[in-house]
């Protein structure tokens, strides 16, 4: 085995998609399934130059179905993989991101958001959070990061592997075009030396020892018979995935304590809106950014507390209303207006959030 | 050197106006300061106006494109149309004088318009390789985002291992990059 890819703490200057590449490696991965699709492309270049540096495996399937079945089956193995789409590759995995929900398999996908629907454009958007939170047939038991750097895009691909390894369900790393091809520093580091674990993985099938005599039988299945089978089993997964998400939700805030407006957006936009905050504050205005940093399962109860003093929300993204929803269905009741700043699509500047609240007044 | 600059860099593909990009915010960051750098992109696999947003600050970068830029390149007709979105009353447009019929197109809005010859001094006293070399120093002139010395580092470490086979090339391209940031000093004597 070849040495460790990341040693120490090393200052990079690289695009998104090389640091979830480089992420995937320092994380112990041990494979990639992939299929081709822009922006996410350089993922599976930079993964395939690395990996067999690193006695670490990739294969190239025939379309996104078998990229999302054969990174379940790799998973099944006892092996950590993952796989990485965009767009329309995104709607086609969702058959296997489905049954990874139904059977608990700790898979993890890297998402590059790219304009929808359809084909589209190959460049940017934020519309593929409905999909990635609640796509397939299915409850949308999913665990989704929606990272805003290449900090957060090193840190949470490295996590989402102990995420998805620790409470067994499919896991997001929801990015977007923008920052899978823009270049900026990140630090890069090995996870052990700062103290985190991979958490350990395990063979699903094919467990050592005879079945029913060594061990209990392994007993996978995505087919029911009855309706009440099947009930029983979502349930068991609702429970399973609402006891966790406590443990699971994160968030960032910026000067919310006394914030009259408070500006709420994810992903690459929270860079644009903690712009907004500082450059609002300057003026004078009570402004603040509430960041979910977890959309599936979603920060609800520090998102009350960040806006349990506020007038208004607005709410920024880059989809005409996908976060929208998604708040709007956790905060049922608050009496907080919500104001809509939709660009679906589009980038969105600090000056452009900054010029909406100031005419607004 | 403190003020953070925003660029637009536009051509045709094969000007090389990635590549310059790609150069300038390296050696921003190999001196410790905060770079960002995107490319457009789309499905084209060739002809299409190419554009560069780079930002180099001393602090984190927000949004990684922009609506107006501190500096505009444009080297192409096409570019310059393009290019106009991108200009208010605080931009530094520059094109080459080369291009012909876009008198009308010139921003109307901006700072200041500089027509620089470096297609020109790219054919007839350098090298068209080095063309992009030549914008580089201009740009470099223009914003003072890295000295020219790290400038020239950043241009060996990229192509070093050319210069190797060739050291003529080395001088080649620090004497573009010297002669582009002379073509834009003379606007701001």
């Amino acid at each position: 085995m070849a040495d460790k890819p990341i040693k120490g703490e090393k200052r990079f200057f690289v695009t998104g998609n090389e640091v979830v590449a480089w992420a995937a490696l320092a994380a112990d991965v041990d494979i990639m399934y992939g299929y081709p699709i822009t922006p996410q492309n350089e993922i599976m270049h930079y993964w395939t130059r690395l990996a067999p540096k690193y006695g670490r495996k990739f294969l190239q399937t025939e379309d996104e179905i078998s990229a999302g079945f054969t990174t379940c089956g790799g998973v099944f193995s006892g092996a950590r993989a993952f796989t990485a789409t965009a767009g329309p590759g995104n709607t086609l995995m969702q058959e296997p991101m489905s049954m990874a929900e139904m059977m608990r398999i700790p898979a993890v996908f890297v998402i590059t958001q790219r304009g929808g629907p359809s084909t589209a454009t190959v460049i940017y958007s934020q519309q593929e959070v409905t999909l990635t939170c609640f796509g397939g047939n299915g409850e949308g038991m999913r665990i989704v990061y929606s990272p805003g750097s290449h900090q957060d895009l090193y840190d949470y691909t490295i996590k989402a592997f102990n995420t998805a390894w620790k409470y067994r369900f499919p896991t997001f790393v929801l990015g977007d075009g923008y920052q899978a091809k823009m270049r900026e520093s990140v630090i890069m580091y090995d996870p052990e030396e700062r103290g985190v674990q991979m958490e350990p993985t395990e063979k699903i099938v094919g467990k050592e020892g005879m079945p029913g005599v060594d061990r209990e039988p392994a007993h996978l299945r995505n087919t029911y018979n009855t309706e009440e089978e099947l009930n029983v089993v979502v349930n068991e997964l609702v429970d399973a995935f609402w006891k966790a998400a406590p443990e699971i939700v994160e968030h960032q805030e910026f000067n919310c304590e006394d914030a009259d407006i408070v500006i709420v957006a994810h992903g690459v936009v929270t860079r644009a809106a903690q712009a907004a905050v500082k450059e609002l504050r300057d003026q004078g205005k009570k402004v603040g950014h509430f960041r979910p940093i977890t959309l599936r399962p979603y920060p609800i109860e520090a998102m009350k507390k960040a806006i349990a003093q506020a007038k208004e929300i607005i709410l920024v993204e880059s989809a005409e209303g996908q976060l929208d929803k998604l708040v709007k269905a956790e905060l049922y009741g608050s009496k907080v207006p919500i104001t809509p700043y939709f660009r679906p699509g589009m980038g969105i500047t600090s000056e452009e959030i900054v010029e909406f609240i100031n005419k607004k007044g | 050197m403190a003020k953070e600059y925003k660029i637009a860099l536009a051509g045709e593909g094969g000007q090389g106006v990635q590549s310059v990009a790609g150069i300038i915010v390296e050696a921003a960051n190999d001196n410790g300061r905060e770079a960002l750098y995107i490319p457009n992109f789309g499905v084209e696999q060739r002809g299409g106006v190419s554009i560069a947003f780079v930002q180099i600050a001393d602090e984190k970068i927000g949004s990684p494109k922009f609506k107006k830029a501190d500096i505009v390149i444009a080297l192409s007709d096409r570019s310059v149309r393009r290019t106009a979105q991108y200009v208010d009353e605080r931009t530094t447009f520059v094109y080459d004088s080369a291009i012909e019929g876009v008198e009308e197109d010139l921003p109307k809005n901006a700072a200041k318009v500089y027509a620089i010859p470096a297609i020109d001094v790219a054919k007839n006293e350098l090298h068209p390789r080095v063309f992009n070399i030549i914008i580089m120093g201009a740009v470099i002139e223009a914003t003072k985002v890295i000295t020219l010395e790290s400038a020239k580092q950043a241009i060996e470490k990229k192509l070093g291992y050319k210069f190797e086979q060739d050291p003529k090339l080395r001088e080649l391209n620090f004497q573009a990059l010297e002669k582009g940031a002379e073509l834009v000093r003379q606007f701001n004597k």
